[in-house]
């Protein structure tokens, strides 16, 4: 436990000291305060000026999923170059040749980099949060909580890249990743937006969703319960099992094969 | 301190390491010799557990190398040995010393000691971008001597040393060999073997051709050479 804490320390210091890192938190904190002039507005709808916290609230859901989404990339990038940088710089040697369990090094290396990603979306919500905050006076309930929510895809997707980065060269599993993650995305919003109530009332009968779809990794689906939170409002579940169940299920299930698998890699 | 016993190695069809019995006992001074491809490296990525066997046994201090506690007090140094170039020389032993559980002061002491040891006091902040083959080879030994290690796993250490870098090398290891560590040396410094090592093993082919005292081995009017050439060419 010791030793899995400190690799997860090394990690989040490794991967702090890439330039990257600070390019692409400097592009977000930018996009998060380009963000901040939708809020003083003055915005009419059907010619019935908005109120700012109406607009508020609006700008702030579509935010939190851009941040969300947007997060995808980053912890792709930050993940899928570990086993291979590794090998490459000697860390893997410095790691393993001393009294270190493979297991320890992966979820180490793992958990450093959700860490840090969770952290760093962490900061770009609260921020909003707060600007929202302090433009409007407005307190957007189960905003942060949200956040932390949304961390557990963060989680599946940097499991999922380095599972892949094992058999595939890095920018390949990134791509299958990606790759993943739109079919989830095409599944499940098809689903929300057939839902809807206003989809509803116009296709009363919709058919009932492939068993594939019910236990694909629902990704988007723990995006739109995180909104949901946000909204304090009901949830369009697809198939019995929660979307953060099935998500933990993967990480899980993940987890497993890359240990299983990494104990008889060769080094 | 190390047996291995009926090891096989196999890389597909290729056989690496073919059934090798022997020990290395608490404070042998062993070398390993042979020609390129011999399977030497390999041997050694298996006793650090790096690679598993096909077949048979290896264990450390009785403990087997697939149980990392195994290289608890094992001390390692590769060939071409590697520094992430983002981390000074300190932070890397700092680093080495934590995961061995070194803590506090006498951690810092450790590494401060050790930096002296391998001439490498005044570079040790320095980036290991900055550093050349033989620093990143003098701060690998460094690590490698971490921890008052019982065991160690030399691998052509003195690659990319210059000629003070190996005399400084060899008294460190005379030092170490007097002090009753085990020492399992992988080089092709037919001299260096000839002037510290006490055993020796000369392998061809994935076996081992032959295990003894240097003295046993060596005849009076042969060098070490003569003897290496004699059994790697031995049936050519």
């Amino acid at each position: 436990m010791n030793r899995f804490l400190k690799i997860t320390g090394y990690t989040i210091r490794d991967q702090m000291r890439h330039k990257s890192f600070y390019v692409l938190l400097g592009l977000c904190l930018l996009f998060v305060l380009m963000i901040r002039g939708c809020y003083s507005g003055q915005y009419v709808v059907n010619g019935k000026p908005l109120d700012n916290i109406t607009v508020a609230w609006h700008v702030s859901k579509i935010v939190f999923q851009v941040i969300a989404s947007g997060m995808f990339l980053i912890v792709i990038l930050l993940s899928m170059k570990i086993f291979s940088r590794d090998h490459e710089d000697g860390s893997l040697v410095l790691f393993l040749s001393r009294p270190v369990f493979r297991q320890q090094y992966i979820l180490g290396r793992i958990a450093g980099t959700w860490f840090l990603c969770l952290v760093f979306m962490f900061i770009l919500h609260a921020t909003i949060f707060l600007t929202v905050w302090v433009k409007t006076g407005t307190i957007i309930p189960g905003y942060l909580t949200a956040s932390l929510v949304c961390s557990i895809n963060l989680l599946f997707i940097a499991v999922l890249v380095c599972f892949l980065s094992l058999y595939l060269p890095d920018f390949m599993s990134a791509v299958f990743t990606v790759g993943i993650l739109f079919v989830g995305y095409i599944s499940d919003g098809g689903y929300q937006i057939l839902n809807s109530e206003i989809l509803k009332t116009a296709v009363p009968s919709a058919s009932p969703p492939a068993l594939w779809r019910i236990i694909y990794p629902k990704v988007y689906m723990v995006q739109a319960y995180a909104d949901s939170i946000i909204g304090q409002s009901s949830f369009n579940n697809m198939g019995p099992i929660h979307p953060i169940l099935n998500v933990l299920f993967f990480i899980v299930l993940i987890t497993t094969l890359m240990l299983v698998v990494f104990n008889k890699k060769e080094i | 301190m190390i047996a291995l016993n009926s090891v096989i190695k196999k890389f597909d069809t290729v056989t690496a390491v073919d059934n090798i019995t022997y020990r290395i006992e608490k404070g042998e001074y062993f070398a390993l010799l042979g020609p390129n491809g011999a399977g030497k490296t390999t041997v050694v990525r298996m006793l650090l557990g790096f690679i598993k066997p096909t077949s048979g046994s290896i264990a450390i201090d009785g403990i087997p190398v697939s149980d990392p506690e195994a290289r608890k007090r094992v001390g390692y140094l590769a060939e071409h040995h590697m520094i992430p170039s983002y981390l000074s020389g300190l932070e890397y032993l700092r680093r080495h010393a934590s995961l061995m559980g070194l803590v506090g002061k006498y951690a810092l002491l450790e590494v401060d000691r050790l930096l002296e040891v391998v001439s490498m006091k005044g570079r040790e902040k320095e980036k290991s971008a900055a550093y050349s083959k033989g620093m990143k080879q003098r701060i690998g030994l460094a690590a490698a001597l971490l921890g008052q290690p019982k065991l160690l796993i030399l691998d052509e250490p003195v690659t990319g040393l210059d000629p003070i870098g190996i005399r400084d090398v060899r008294n460190i290891l005379e030092g170490l060999r007097d002090d009753g560590v085990t020492v399992f040396l992988n080089s092709h410094f037919l001299s260096e073997v000839e002037k510290t090592c006490r055993t020796l093993a000369i392998m061809n082919n994935g076996k081992i051709l032959v295990k003894d005292s240097i003295r046993s081995i060596i005849e009076d009017d042969e060098t070490l050479e003569d003897v290496f050439i004699k059994y790697t060419q031995k049936g050519k």
